[in-house]
């Protein structure tokens, strides 16, 4: 890709709503006062034809990438929500946390269902009660971002990372892979995939990456797509949203060009 | 301790079969016991690539609902002492059976044979998922085409969820002359976007295509071809040799482009 001072890079306007389409949240997990917590995204969070075996490989995705960031043996609390579980799949969290070499201790869950199968396998168990929706986790007042999300993992052609805050890819992003983060976007790699930054609007998201050869890029609502031929030298670049539409810098010269420029 | 290697691709017609029914062969050259199973059902073609079509009576769908017993479905080679295959149904579809029966028939194999080499159907669906459900191991056949080579990236991220970590890659169908006239992928190429290590690059050869259609795999022959040898030593690579990879470049010269070679040396001292 070309540098901000070279010709215009080609950047397709705006046309669709991207931050509207889906905000759908995946398997994710959150460090809190020493233990882990392991949050099932809501029935409602995801989109209908989320599977069992989706959120499953979610799951393992985010273990495989993250192992560096616990304590070996470290507890583990099982946020389930209004998630039905069943014992088979139950036991499939639990043994996928000891491959990594974590614990299930706890099974929080507002199913009335999940708790009882949470029990008989032998899990300390919190029912929450069904509580109105207004005052659920998703509608929190103009909720902050996510605490930034570190994988240390290969993101393959299928898989999608999806988090609501800032993503961190330490290795590359394949082409038909994707990371959306409603956050920046930093790859410490290549990123031959999809990355769209700013997933939920805010369109001063940046795209970070050692090397820059992506299929599209996405800030906000703007949409661009990587030049015909790849340029022969690939150094860090920044992607960053300007009136103009998606614009990419080297990433040494990005203090000099843009911070200044906008501030 | 026996070894369950699926061989898998997820696109369609890059040669899976073909390297496992050769790599059968070979591994049983080699001395090892070793059975392949045809995990692709309703569309069976192993047993055609090692010309045993007319000796398959029972087939796996039968002995998973105990028609038969696993002996009796099992074909033994007799070209090749030390290898067999269990046949796929042809007249039934892969939702006939599901991963745990699978797993099931796989480890009773295990008991029996050094190496269990399963020949996973194109696709990511049930007939992928039974015939990944035992692996232990799996060999990534590709062939340096821009969509085999993403539907193996596919495949790859798809076997790291499911506990299958053991990877290796095969380059198949590669036509040194294409790659250095830059027209075709090159082997770094496709491990720079797969990064998993590879065990072994297979030329492009006609003769596969004679093999394949006669139902002799080319491991059978005496006298190995390139891409016998290749095979070859992808499976003593497996057995963990150590071996330096094939020049396929240096294969490629013909007579005239060795003369043109020395004459340029020749006239550049």
């Amino acid at each position: 890709m070309t540098s901000d001072s070279a010709p215009p890079t080609p950047v397709s306007s705006v046309s669709e709503n991207l931050s509207e389409e889906k905000r759908e949240l995946q398997v994710h997990l959150k460090n809190e006062d020493g233990t882990l917590l392991l949050i099932l995204p809501t029935e409602a969070e995801t989109a209908s034809t989320t599977s069992w075996t989706d959120l499953w490989e979610q799951l393992k995705h985010r273990l495989n990438g993250g192992s560096r960031f616990w304590q070996p043996q470290a507890s583990v609390h099982l946020m389930a929500q209004d998630r039905l579980l069943d014992g088979r799949q139950l036991k499939a969290i639990a043994d996928a946390l000891t491959e990594t070499q974590l614990q299930l201790k706890r099974v929080y869950t507002n199913r009335r269902q999940t708790a009882v199968t949470a029990a008989t396998a032998g899990y300390s168990v919190e029912q929450q009660t069904e509580v109105p929706s207004l005052s659920l986790e998703p509608s929190k007042p103009a909720a902050a971002l996510a605490e930034p999300l570190y994988v240390e993992t290969t993101v393959r052609s299928g898989v999608e990372i999806r988090h609501s805050g800032t993503a961190i890819v330490l290795g590359d992003v394949n082409p038909g892979g994707s990371v959306v983060a409603a956050g920046d976007i930093l790859v410490w790699g290549r990123l031959r995939g999809i990355a769209h930054a700013g997933a939920f609007g805010n369109a001063r998201c940046r795209i970070m990456a050692l090397q820059m050869e992506p299929t599209q890029l996405r800030i906000a609502d703007y949409v661009a797509r990587a030049p015909e031929k790849t340029p022969a030298n690939l150094y860090p670049e920044v992607a960053y949203v300007t009136p103009e539409g998606i614009r990419i810098t080297k990433a040494t010269d990005l203090s000099k060009t843009h911070l200044l420029s906008n501030s | 301790m026996s070894r369950i290697i699926v061989i898998t691709s997820g696109k369609g017609g890059v040669g899976k079969t073909t390297v496992t029914a050769n790599l059968g062969v070979t591994l049983a050259r080699l001395g090892s016991q070793v059975v392949l199973v045809d995990a692709d059902f309703g569309l069976r073609n192993l047993d055609l690539l090692l010309g045993l079509e007319n000796r398959v009576v029972y087939t796996a769908v039968e002995v998973i609902a105990g028609e038969c017993r696993l002996e009796q479905a099992l074909v033994k080679d007799k070209r090749q002492p030390g290898l067999a295959l269990l046949p796929a149904a042809q007249t039934r579809k892969a939702e006939a059976i599901n991963p745990n029966q699978m797993k099931q028939l796989i480890m009773a194999l295990a008991q029996m044979y050094d190496y269990v080499l399963i020949d996973c159907p194109a696709g990511i669906e049930m007939g992928f998922k039974n015939a990944i459900a035992a692996a232990e191991e799996a060999l990534i056949v590709t062939t340096p085409e821009i969509a085999a080579v993403r539907d193996a990236d596919r495949v790859i991220g798809l076997l790291e969820a499911n506990n299958i970590k053991r990877v290796h890659l095969i380059v198949n169908r590669l036509r040194p002359n294409m790659v250095q006239a830059n027209d075709m992928m090159s082997v770094e190429d496709v491990q720079e976007i797969l990064a998993i290590p590879l065990i072994g690059v297979i030329p492009e050869d006609e003769r596969i295509i004679v093999s394949t259609n006669r139902g002799e795999p080319l491991a059978l022959a005496d006298n190995l071809s390139l891409p016998g040898v290749a095979i070859n030593h992808i499976a003593r690579r497996l057995k963990g040799e150590r071996l330096e990879f094939i020049d396929l470049d240096a294969t490629n010269n013909n007579f005239f482009s060795r003369i043109r070679k020395l004459l340029w040396s020749k006239l550049g001292s």
